[in-house]
């Protein structure tokens, strides 16, 4: 465990009489409150901090750098790289290191794009405080650019007879540009005597330290003594490099062969004190051999290690092997003298020299951008199965597990985030089995601003098939709606959250409310509620009442009367509204037509006569009686008739 | 965001996005060529032009601001969900149900139908000079006459049997009774609004939601659809159909436009992905000559151009 740990004051006297306790937020928020700690057996009566005027929540949270407008493009695009990824590798079983290499670059290159635009940015902004703290993340994406390209160049791209150098010297150039870059200045701008300008021999040299040196015969030649027979020698010895390359079939032994008798050759060249007119050109050919007092000379031109590492590898031991770096790695410390100076940055290029792939990721993990590097590094290093081989080393290791949780924490702190929630969703998304239930804690618990994000929330949870999570939110947004007084919104949402019981409160509230102003509201909604109307009694009796309604309009006498009836048969009347369905007989019983039959009429004259004593007809009763007699008496004569 | 001028450039989004008002991108519709029209989550209505200075560089005017024009009873605040316009006019829908009738010239609210719909209204579309198209949360889908004083709709009807919401609203550029929207489960539905309310044409189109669909201006031949599945597709109507199109229209039959066609429909047209996958929502997008500009969830515009249109 790192032991820096950061004290945060909670600016409240409160707070810091009385003591604090806190309660999690989902995701980031920590909310801090002042809290007294009391025993079951105390008594009961009011602190002693009461009564008090300040009594604030503070809420804390992570700092999440990656959260910043011009780190944020990083996280999406990589996003969509790591979904690629995943996409391919469902597809099929096998995986070539073709691809995983791609993805590598991939990655790779989103940071560099990332660190670009945070240079153009540095260049723009005006603040000093602006200007540092994108430094601060130019220096982070630089060191995390830097491991992922020698990681790429130790796990993911292995050249055929493990032949790391030249991957190491290009991996220098990229991290070490500006030989190259003042080389090609100088040449383009084809002065005369260049050797007067003071870059000109730590250029030629720094060149041939990253292997570049047919760019330094380049330079050499445009020096105004480039015809002098030192020159040419020079020159000549250079042409004859040779060059190990793992595709000319030559075996590495006779490599070494050849390699000997280069470096013997220009040694007694050396020895005859043929460039001794020259200084810098006996230092570039001293260099060549591996004079000691001439590397201990250039160690002025490294910056760090592992800028010396492939130099000294390329003129020491050009056919060195990848597990050999470990040892020449800490040489190279020992040489710069940094043996107990390493920083963050060393200790993992060091580690991942010496395979210890495991230190890497725990080192990574360290790094302040909140776990982005160590979660797709690590995903990538697993899918091409890098991580898997440390299984049989370590005991009680498992490499998925190790890459699942990093996503794990990854998308959960994304998940905080009001735009990049559905990004987090879909890190969860990979990581078997705790990403799911992950997810089923924290969606609900993402922010709903509006409609439309609560519609974006539902077609996640419902592409998940977490339909109890839709049906949450869908409540949740029912519920919201009541408060609102949107009572129509209301019974759509309900409806969708298929929660019978608010549907019938729903419901219910619409029928009291016709029964206490005598109109139906939303009848816009109550039309063609289609086969949603089954989800509650309710909501039935509501439909079929309205359905009454609209045909009674209609002036449909005769099939508004059998609705009637059969409602009035039903067992779903509510007990508030029994009384008004009586009331709505009057009419149809006193229309011109005879609508109900003998039976129904017997029908509404017992319902009637068992609710006689009810306070709510009472009044009504007699015009009841009197109707349903006229009614019956006209029926009775007419199915005689007919009979 | 709907875009009538001629020309799309990117900086324009950028513009937006400096302005300090409420400009949480809810809804940004342009009016013409240099007034923009925005909605905001506090049931607003913003006008912006666009002007030039001496210098020739773009920049923006705040124009007439319509406040709360959209809440709840309870005074929370309310989403303006979308934004229609005819000429001067503009209509405003929001989750309230609510209906504003807006003009240019005035800064005050013409009409309002104050319980247009029971439900949140999602999407509105301009019909004819008089006439509206709107859609709610419980897929109703009713036409409103502005002139008439009857404050019920001219007519209303379902986008299917079941509660699904329509996500957009669009015309044929030519013929506005051609009416196309998309839903929450990825179909897209046509209807002749002359004949009657049932759909002539329904395609089973993307796995999810539909974002946003759009003719091409110019080409209405071609159609244009984005998902909430990152997919963006190019519908065109197949090349010898194409011809047969432009030989009826001669003849005066555009009863045979390919897009009323209810016989094999599907068979008539080509769909074609314009960009790969892209893993999350594409919300709006805007179609101009060759170009399409679209917005994605994960906070990039892209613009992709380059779109085959050929006249066969």
């Amino acid at each position: 465990m790192e032991t820096d740990i950061n004290t945060i004051l909670i600016p409240s006297k409160l707070c810091n009489r009385a003591g604090v306790s806190l309660a999690w937020k989902p995701c980031n928020d920590l909310g801090i409150f002042a809290y007294e700690r009391k025993h079951s057996g105390a008594q009961d009566k009011p602190s002693q901090y009461y009564p008090t005027s300040e009594a604030s929540v503070f809420h804390v949270r992570q700092d999440v750098i990656l959260f910043r407008p011009i780190l944020r493009k990083l996280i999406n695009e990589s996003n969509g790289t790591f979904l690629n990824l995943q996409e391919l590798l469902a597809r099929k079983s096998t995986n070539t290191q073709e691809e995983m290499l791609n993805f590598s670059r991939q990655y790779r290159s989103i940071i560099r794009a990332c660190l670009e635009s945070l240079q153009e940015d540095i260049a723009r902004s005006k603040s000093e405080a602006d200007k540092d703290e994108l430094q601060n993340y130019i220096t982070i994406f630089y060191s995390i650019e830097c491991i992922w390209h020698l990681c790429e160049i130790l796990f993911i791209d292995s050249t055929p007879g493990n032949v790391v150098l030249p991957h190491l010297l290009e991996w220098v150039r990229f991290h070490f540009p500006k030989y190259e870059r003042n080389a090609a200045e100088m040449l383009c701008e084809n002065q005369e005597e260049l050797e007067m300008k003071p870059e000109y021999w730590p250029t030629i040299i720094g060149l041939m330290m990253q292997g570049r040196v047919r760019i330094a015969r380049g330079l050499l030649k445009q020096h105004s003594a480039a015809d002098t027979r030192a020159f040419l020698l020079v020159d000549q010895c250079l042409k004859a490099m040779p060059q190990f390359d793992v595709y000319s079939g030559l075996s590495a032994s006779e490599f070494h062969l050849q390699w000997q008798h280069w470096v013997m050759d220009i040694q007694s060249k050396i020895d005859a004190k043929s460039f001794a007119s020259h200084k810098n050109l006996e230092l570039l050919m001293k260099i060549v051999v591996k004079d000691e007092l001439a590397w201990s000379e250039i160690k002025k031109h490294f910056e760090t290690w592992y800028e010396l590492l492939p130099a000294w590898l390329f003129y020491a031991e050009p056919s060195v092997k990848s597990y050999e770096l470990g040892t020449f790695a800490k040489y190279c410390i020992r040489q710069m003298g940094l043996e107990n100076k390493l920083k963050h940055l060393d200790t993992v290029l060091l580690a991942a020299m010496e395979y210890d792939l495991l230190e890497v990721i725990k080192e990574i993990q360290k790094m302040s951008e909140n776990g982005w590097f160590a979660t797709h590094l690590a995903n990538l290093l697993y899918h091409s199965g890098q991580l898997t081989v440390l299984e049989k080393d370590v005991d009680n290791f498992s490499a998925k597990a190790l890459q699942e949780f990093l996503i794990v924490d990854y998308g959960t702190m994304l998940m905080g985030h009001k735009s990049l929630w559905q990004v987090g969703l879909s890190y969860l998304d990979h990581c078997s089995e705790s990403g799911i239930h992950i997810i089923e804690l924290l969606l609900p618990r993402v922010p709903v601003d509006n409609e439309y994000k609560a519609q974006k929330i539902i077609r996640e949870a419902v592409k998940r098939e977490l339909h109890h999570i839709a049906q949450f939110v869908c409540k949740v947004q029912g519920m919201k709606c009541v408060k609102r007084g949107r009572l129509g919104s209301a019974l759509t949402w309900a409806l969708k959250s298929q929660d019978s019981t608010l549907v019938s409160l729903l419901a219910n509230r619409f029928l009291k409310d016709y029964a206490a102003n005598g109109k139906l509201r939303n009848t816009d909604l109550l039309f063609n509620l289609g086969p949603t109307m089954l989800s509650s009694d309710r909501l039935i009796f509501l439909g079929k009442y309205y359905e009454f309604h609209k045909l009674y309009q209609d002036r449909q006498f005769q099939e508004a009367g059998k609705l009637l009836i059969k409602l009035l048969e039903s067992k779903i009347i509510p007990k508030y509204f029994w009384y008004i369905l009586l009331l709505e007989t009057i009419p149809l019983l006193e229309s011109e037509d005879i609508i109900f039959s003998s039976n129904d009429t017997y029908m509404i004259i017992n319902f009637m006569e068992e609710n006689q004593f009810d306070e709510r007809i009472k009044d009504k009763l007699d015009v009841l009686r009197l109707a349903t007699a006229r009614n019956l008496s006209r029926a009775v004569l007419y199915e005689s008739e007919l009979n | 965001m709907t875009s009538k001028s001629t020309i799309i450039e990117p900086w324009l989004e950028e513009e937006l996005e400096n302005e300090d008002c409420a400009l949480d991108g809810n809804y940004i519709y342009f009016l013409n060529a240099d007034t923009i029209a925005s909605s905001s989550s506090y049931g607003s209505v913003n006008v912006f032009k666009i002007c030039y200075n001496e210098n020739g560089e773009i920049g923006m005017k705040k124009g007439t601001v319509w406040k709360n024009i959209h809440s709840f009873e309870n005074g929370e605040s309310n989403l303006c969900t979308s934004i229609t316009s005819y000429d001067q006019d503009i209509v405003s829908v929001g989750e309230d149900g609510r209906i504003n009738l807006l003009t240019l010239s005035s800064e005050s609210i013409v009409r309002t139908y104050d319980n247009a719909d029971s439900c949140s209204i999602k999407c509105a579309l301009f019909l004819k000079h008089n006439e509206i198209l709107t859609s709610n949360l419980r897929g109703q889908l009713k036409i409103w006459d502005l002139q008439s004083r009857c404050e019920e709709p001219s007519s209303t009807f379902m986008l299917s049997g079941d509660i699904v919401a329509p996500t957009c609203l669009t015309s044929h550029p030519t013929h506005r009774h051609l009416v196309v929207a998309g839903d929450e489960e990825g179909s897209i539905t046509i209807w002749d609004l002359r004949q009657n309310t049932y759909p002539v044409n329904m395609l089973r189109a993307h796995e999810e939601s539909v974002m946003e669909i759009q003719f091409h201006p110019d080409y209405p031949d071609h159609l244009f659809s984005s998902s909430s599945s990152g997919e963006i597709w190019h519908w065109s109507v197949k090349p010898k159909l194409s011809a047969d199109y432009v030989f009826d229209n001669l003849a005066g039959k555009d009863k045979n436009m390919v897009w009323f066609a209810s016989d094999a429909f599907k068979n008539k047209l080509e769909v074609f992905t314009l960009m790969d996958k892209l893993h999350k929502p594409i919300n709006t997008f805007d179609v101009n000559q060759a170009r399409v500009l679209c917005g994605c969830d994960n906070e990039a515009i892209y613009l992709i151009s380059g779109i085959n249109l050929d006249k066969y």
